[in-house]
């Protein structure tokens, strides 16, 4: 009678993400924790007229063209540039440090603590399939039932 | 008589007075849009006129940290600076605005060109929030002469040392992680944990302001989170706004736990966990030191003898200074990396987040002021290139 455990049984048949999946999963993690918002803008589906008059118009300013302010529109076409394209540029008018580039933190010398992707406490075991860290039993069974390999990598 | 406009431009906020008042106003620096109001969206404080502000919908003027959006800048400032909010007078002005750290040259052009030609203010001094920290510092403190900025806001932390007066730019370390991403984290953890929130930024971000603090003894309050009960006294219940009875959310006094009938989340190791990627980045996989560890290496790159001069005069600024405990904390690992022959005091303002804006009011102050400025004339004589000058940034 074979006594080993069923989860260590069913491992095997279970995909194993390679390493270069798990750091695209962290880095779409880390992407996600730097975007300014989860859903879509709420009046995008608006359809605006061009008729309807503008409340904000105060009757002195219609009609008359005032003989200064570019307004947002101007400024949007004038200085377009992506964030990347900046470091880009700066790298190249500034090559040597300090710059944005330097300046950044280099890593810790310290090792890195591990949390239970599922309650937040320590954790002392890794997903086999994922690399998630998991603090027990119960958590890895709630890791498996919802993230494991759910997420589209 | 000195007519001067002091603008801390953050990521987050615009902080924006006339140097003779002695508070700032705060005014969220983005658009905002909400599903219950389709016919406008609000600009900067506007969103107090807001009678539900359930996922709301924001649009940034800046972008880890640096001013990308120019379009949605431009609509913010011509509200603020209007007749409806600040009603600022630049003609006759000198205006102090703030940008960050390594700011990108075209990004400075852009700045400077906009507020000589658009805002046609009479002259202007661009300089870092860091610069006008250790200027209120040092008006605080005259014997003192080097200080160490920690400047932590919205999108990014950064460690500043300033020798004499003047920054030391090879010491400058940048921690890419700030309230944004706290408030993300939060959200995120919160959402797989108990209640999707994830469109609930602004909501999220109200119960990291009410309930999370830095913990002084982290591995202590790991346990005392995980009891059951009584004994918990970490665990804190935090009534969420439904927007008809419940205007604002708020952290539910600990007898009254379990006796509400509103929505509630239950918190627990997150009121403190979320708030330590601030110390330890590597939590979530953030390739960076925390603060403290960047204090110590940021020090280390200056000169040796200004190393006793800045461990004892670290000055914690910006919005993440406002978590309770997070002053003991970090003097406690500071204390803990630094040899005992160094002496190291943190200075903790009463604001950290005006802490800037005061600095520039008594800048405006000081008797060699008008030297640092750039004037329209100056500037339609010799054109931007001046201000590479005369602006250290």
């Amino acid at each position: 009678m074979n006594r080993e455990s069923n989860r260590i049984k069913d491992a095997s048949k279970k995909r194993v993400l390679d390493d270069d999946t798990r750091t695209r999963r962290l880095k779409k993690a880390l992407g996600a924790l730097e975007v300014d918002n989860y859903h879509d803008d709420p009046h995008a589906d608006l359809v605006m007229s061009k008729k309807v008059p503008k409340f904000s118009d105060s009757f002195e300013t219609r009609g008359t063209r005032k003989k200064k302010g570019k307004g947002p529109d101007y400024y949007k076409q004038r200085y377009r540039k992506s964030f990347s394209q900046l470091v880009e540029e700066d790298r190249h008018f500034h090559p040597e440090p300090p710059n944005y580039t330097s300046a950044e933190a280099p890593p810790s010398s310290f090792p890195p603590r591990h949390f239970c992707a599922v309650c937040g406490f320590f954790s002392n075991y890794t997903c086999v399939c994922c690399g998630t860290r998991y603090c027990s039993v119960k958590c890895l069974g709630i890791h498996v039932d919802t993230r494991c390999q759910k997420w589209t990598a | 008589m000195s007519n001067v406009y002091v603008i801390d431009n953050g990521a987050y906020s615009i902080k924006i007075e006339h140097a003779e008042k002695t508070e700032p106003r705060i005014i969220p620096n983005c658009i905002m849009k909400a599903k219950s109001e389709k016919r406008r969206a609000f600009i900067g404080n506007q969103i107090d006129e807001c009678r539900d502000a359930s996922g709301l919908f924001y649009i940034l003027g800046f972008q880890k940290g640096y001013l990308i959006n120019w379009e949605a800048q431009k609509t913010v400032w011509d509200y603020v600076f209007s007749d409806q909010c600040c009603k600022v007078n630049f003609k006759d002005s000198s205006v102090i605005v703030t940008e960050p750290y390594f700011n990108f040259s075209s990004i400075q052009e852009a700045m400077t060109e906009i507020f000589f030609e658009e805002y046609e203010c009479h002259s202007l001094l661009r300089i870092n929030p860091g610069d006008l920290s250790a200027h209120h510092y040092s008006t605080t403190y005259t014997k003192v002469i080097c200080c160490l900025v920690v400047d932590s806001g919205y999108s990014f932390t950064h460690i500043i040392p300033y020798i004499n007066g003047k920054k030391y730019k090879k010491g400058i370390i940048r921690i890419d992680v700030g309230g944004k991403l706290l408030t993300n984290h939060l959200k995120e953890v919160i959402s797989y944990r108990q209640l999707h929130v994830m469109d609930e930024t602004y909501v999220i971000n109200q119960v990291k302001e009410d309930v999370c603090y830095v913990s002084c003894d982290f591995n202590k309050d790991m346990i005392i989170s995980q009891k059951k009960g009584k004994e918990n006294t970490i665990a804190q219940n935090y009534v969420l706004p439904d927007y008809t009875t419940v205007r604002r959310g708020y952290a539910l006094p600990t007898d009254q736990s379990g006796q509400t009938d509103n929505q509630h989340l239950q918190l627990s190791n997150e009121r403190f966990t979320v708030t330590e990627l601030l110390l330890h980045p590597s939590d979530v996989g953030i390739k960076q030191m925390g603060i403290s560890e960047a204090i110590v290496a940021s020090v280390n790159s200056c000169p040796q003898e200004t190393h006793s001069y800045l461990y004892n005069n670290i000055v914690l600024t910006g919005g993440n200074m406002k978590f309770a405990g997070i002053e003991k904390r970090i003097y406690m690992e500071v204390r803990s990396y630094v040899p005992e022959e160094y002496d190291v005091s943190i200075h903790l303002p009463s604001d950290p987040v005006t802490y800037v804006w005061q600095g520039g009011v008594q800048l405006s102050r000081s008797s060699n002021f008008y030297s640092h400025l750039v004037t329209k004339e100056q500037y339609e004589e010799e054109g931007t290139q001046i201000c590479y000058v005369k602006f250290d940034v």
